[in-house]
């Protein structure tokens, strides 16, 4: 009943506070970031771009270039317009396009990903966010994390980052030992650590098939191949034991096939559990309070019970946070992507779960009483 | 059924569009080598406007490995998500059974809908066909 006079409300004021928790910003042209960047590696900048595997349609959607020049996403007022005034997006979660762990100088990288670091907090975490619709990741080059670590110790206690994220291409799995120092740093200063696709099989990374597949079909549909490995791995390798405040936020890795990964895995780990003696219960019983995943792009059954039952399985209703990938080709409308879903689910998969996750108040309250960017419980 | 004056077929030229409100909705009038049709600007996938989008040709059905392009200038490519719409029929390339938008009518005639007046004051010329008016049928 409470959920239903909620639903009224927002209606009723024109806003439903979705919480969109894949959003890209873009600089309106390289030099945006190569100002941040030091010598020698501003000289060492080239495009905004991974040039590798691009989408032989249209990268963006056509009509998201603004009128006023410059890429799609480049332009905040007309992102406002197009994706937070269009949908009633009371928090969109961004997270720039760097590409900086393919390169294969882990100095250039780190530096890359500090310079799109300092823009954002600059941009559109600053000067364009007067509201505090935008929040921020913080972007670091896995490929050395301890200078990856130093970098999320700079932004601590910012106001609108609430995690750090890189890309899901990678040369080991993600629950190996030699990340730790980042997942030490994410947890000490309670942001989530993102994981989003862009890089696999580019610059020094693997690429997660036998080899290279010929086509950008072939390799867009097999990216979430990657993430149920990066999952897999951080299950097993007892991240979530060492790391008891760490988060996952597997971002537009795919939805529909963690159930059957995680019956698997939990089916494994009956039997091979003495190989892994930290990992104390169920693999899959560690999602609820350590991952999360975005829901685009979402699979799209010709049957829509077919979905419903697979949300079911997967648990989204506590797990699942709607994202659209505003600009990006394969954007999910807010109204058009997802079947009807019960209200309480509706409201969990487009606001709570993701305000729960990133600590945001709710739309209409001050948050006083909530820290920006934390939950209280996870300081 | 409403009767829309689109514009001259010189303002629409081959390869053009124009996209129009009437009946309440935003409809695309498209001229694909001298012949007008006309689509509903809403994707049935997932409701951009679809008349936004690039108009291409496409890749034909062919055998592994090979390609051929046809169509040039019939196909419409959703500004989304890339999927693809016969512009003289409405329907889509993947399943144009059952997955298609709205298409509607469209005539070019000498003269401006009947029901408007003539201006008096305004010389007028006689037109041919090749300069005569679009008509969007709702």
């Amino acid at each position: 009943m409470a959920v239903a006079t909620q639903e009224v409300r927002e209606k009723t004021s024109g806003h439903t506070g979705i919480v969109d928790c894949d959003v890209h910003p873009y600089p309106a042209h390289a030099d945006e970031i190569r100002q941040y960047l030091p010598m020698p590696w501003r000289d060492r900048f080239g495009s905004v771009g991974r040039g590798f595997y691009g989408n032989p349609v249209h990268g963006s959607r056509l009509d998201s270039t603004p009128p006023s020049g410059g890429p799609a996403g480049s332009d905040p007022a007309f992102m406002r317009q197009q994706l937070i005034d269009e949908f009633g997006v009371a928090y969109a979660i961004l997270l720039p396009r760097t590409f900086c762990n393919l390169q294969p100088d882990p100095d250039f990288g780190t530096a890359v990903a500090a310079a799109f670091n300092d823009w954002l907090a600059d941009t559109w975490l600053s000067r364009f966010n007067p509201d505090g619709v935008f929040k921020g990741s913080i972007t670091v080059n896995i490929q050395d994390p301890p200078a990856a670590a130093k970098e999320i110790e700079r932004w601590a206690g910012h106001p609108h980052f609430v995690q750090v994220m890189t890309d899901s291409g990678a040369r080991v799995p993600l629950g190996q030992r030699q990340y730790y120092p980042i997942y030490e740093a994410c947890a000490r200063h309670g942001f989530r650590f993102a994981v989003h696709p862009g890089t696999d099989g580019m610059g020094i990374n693997h690429q997660a098939t036998p080899g290279y597949p010929t086509h950008y079909i072939e390799w867009h549909t097999c990216l979430s191949l990657a993430f149920q490995a990066h999952l897999v791995s951080l299950l097993t390798e007892g991240v979530f034991e060492r790391f008891p405040e760490l988060g996952v936020t597997l971002t537009e890795g795919g939805v529909a096939w963690l159930a059957p990964l995680m019956w698997r895995l939990d089916t494994e780990w009956k039997a091979l559990r003495s190989e892994v003696p930290w990992v104390t219960k169920l693999p899959s019983a560690y999602l609820r309070d350590h991952v999360r995943l975005s829901s685009q792009p979402l699979e799209s059954p010709d049957n829509t019970r077919d979905l419903l039952q697979v949300l079911e399985m997967m648990d989204a209703k506590h797990i699942l946070m709607f994202a659209s990938d505003y600009p990006h080709w394969d954007f999910d409308s807010p109204t058009h992507a997802f079947p009807k879903l019960p209200a309480d689910l509706h409201e969990r998969i487009f606001a709570i779960n993701a305000r729960q996750w990133y600590g945001l108040p709710a739309p209409g309250t001050d948050g006083a009483s909530m820290p920006e960017t934390l939950d209280p419980d996870r300081r | 059924m409403g009767r829309h004056v689109v514009g001259r077929v010189s303002e629409v030229p081959p390869g053009g569009r124009r996209i129009v409100d009437a009946a309440g909705r935003s409809i695309g009038v498209f001229n694909v080598k001298g012949t007008f049709y006309a689509l509903r600007n809403s994707c049935p996938h997932q409701a951009a406007p679809l008349c936004l989008g690039a108009i291409k040709g496409m890749t034909l059905p062919s055998r592994p490995g090979e390609y051929h392009w046809g169509r040039e200038g019939e196909i419409l490519r959703c500004p989304w998500h890339g999927w693809e719409f016969d512009i003289t029929t409405g329907r889509s390339i993947f399943n144009p059974h059952k997955t298609r938008v709205k298409a509607y009518e469209v005539t070019v005639e000498s003269d401006q809908a009947q029901d408007e007046e003539p201006d008096e004051s305004v010389e007028t010329f006689d037109v041919t066909v090749e300069d005569g008016f679009i008509i969007l049928h709702t």
